[in-house]
């Protein structure tokens, strides 16, 4: 077992893609922020506190468009962040071992690009909370830093993308996906996925949805799992690597199965052989 | 431009800031400290995965899409994003390196744009 401080930067390590991806969205919320009466504190307040990246994007917009409405613009955030509370159900099994102020700064640093890494690493039981913690630290800097280069040097980063800063975020979510894929089944979960988000924006432009589209990856996400669960209530053996709660699962079941049978057929052999033997021999079996 | 008022403000993020932490923090600590019907992890199992699935979709296809489609009309067999994209799986696929995959994803989409000719 690695130490506590080499697990933290294996977390930092690991969350690097990360705080890639999130200097430039930092960047724009921060240029964003300014132009909109942010003092340059309150952007790196904003953005420290509740690292969202869209939720912090829709919280300003809804201010802008409500007119300086505060709750309303909770509540938008919130409503976008909801799929937060998924993230860290998901995440739950992973660190029954932690302390509460380990889980209180999970929880914080919770994003959907720490919780895809993590979920990675977590199948490849390289994940500790520990580790977490150090992938959660890294990106929150990221995040601060990019708000704070956005708020005071936007006109320094306004040609950044030149060198392609925007597409570091989708890089690592094409990684990520071969990352959170082991087998086929997960394969055809994410692939279907991407099928009914898609749908959901054709359907979308025809203006026969209601729905907002900041729900649209949550719907995709809970409707491809739910199927995938129907269709393969359990995983089989051999299905490749699974997720650490699962895992324990099937095989103490499947080893204690076959010696159970076995014993069981034994036994009948053994009461057969003894009801055509005679009455010492099946009272010697009571004894034994 | 819109100027916002500074209470306004400092309301919205002190809000934003609780209850993000609420709904980040709440069902983790809740559900580590019993656990759940195998049937809820098994579909717990699945979401990471969906939900890669569908924030690739809306970064990258539903982008690539677009363009195909738009002003710049760039084919899809020719679209930066998309190159990219393959490029990070690859080289994740070979290193198991999240930073490799990013930075082999972003030179990769940097030169095929220039290839392609987009701004």
């Amino acid at each position: 077992m690695e130490t506590k401080a080499a697990q933290f930067r294996a977390g930092l390590r690991s969350g690097l893609p990360i705080f890639l991806g999130y200097v430039p969205v930092g960047i724009a919320f921060g240029i964003l922020a300014a132009q909109h009466g942010f003092y340059w504190w309150e952007a790196l307040l904003a953005s420290a506190g509740a690292i969202a990246g869209s939720g912090q994007f829709v919280a300003l917009s809804t201010l802008l468009a409500s007119g300086g409405s505060a709750v309303a613009a909770i509540i938008a955030s919130s409503i976008v962040n909801l799929r937060y509370l998924l993230f860290s159900a998901t995440t739950a099994p992973h660190v029954r071992k932690a302390k509460l102020p380990l889980l209180v700064w999970l929880g914080f640093s919770l994003t959907d690009e720490t919780f895809a890494i993590n979920m990675a690493e977590a199948k490849e039981k390289k994940s500790t909370p520990i580790r977490m913690a150090g992938v959660g630290f890294i990106s929150w800097v990221g995040w601060v830093l990019g708000t704070l280069i956005g708020d005071v040097g936007a006109s320094f980063v306004k040609n950044a993308d030149r060198f392609g800063v925007n597409f570091a975020m989708p890089a690592m979510y094409a990684a990520l996906f071969v990352a959170l894929a082991n087998n086929l089944k997960e394969v055809i979960c994410g692939i279907g996925s991407a099928v009914i988000v898609i749908g959901l924006y054709v359907l979308d432009k025809t203006g026969l949805l209601v729905i907002q589209s900041y729900w649209f990856i949550i719907i995709a996400a809970l409707l491809a799992a739910t199927i995938a669960t129907i269709v393969w209530p359990r995983d089989d053996k051999g299905s490749g690597t699974l997720s650490c709660a699962h895992d324990k699962v099937p095989d103490p079941l499947s080893s204690d199965a076959s010696p159970d049978g076995r014993g069981a057929n034994s036994e009948v052999t053994e009461l057969e052989e003894a009801a055509t033997s005679n009455e010492m021999l099946v009272g010697k079996r009571a004894l034994s | 431009m819109t100027i916002l008022a500074q209470n306004a403000i400092l309301i919205t993020i002190l809000g934003m800031t609780v209850f993000n932490f609420l709904l980040r923090f709440t069902p983790l600590v809740a559900l580590t400290r019993f656990s759940l019907p195998s049937v809820v992890e098994r579909w717990l199992s699945f979401v990471p995965i969906s939900v890669m699935g569908a924030l690739f979709a809306t970064q990258i296809l539903l982008p690539a899409w677009e363009q195909s489609s738009g002003k710049q009309s760039i084919p899809l067999y020719f679209n930066p994003g998309i190159f990219g994209a393959l490029a990070a799986m690859l080289v994740f696929k070979l290193t198991k390196s999240f930073i490799g995959g990013t930075v082999a994803g972003v030179v990769v989409f940097v030169l095929v744009r220039w290839l392609v000719g987009v701004a």
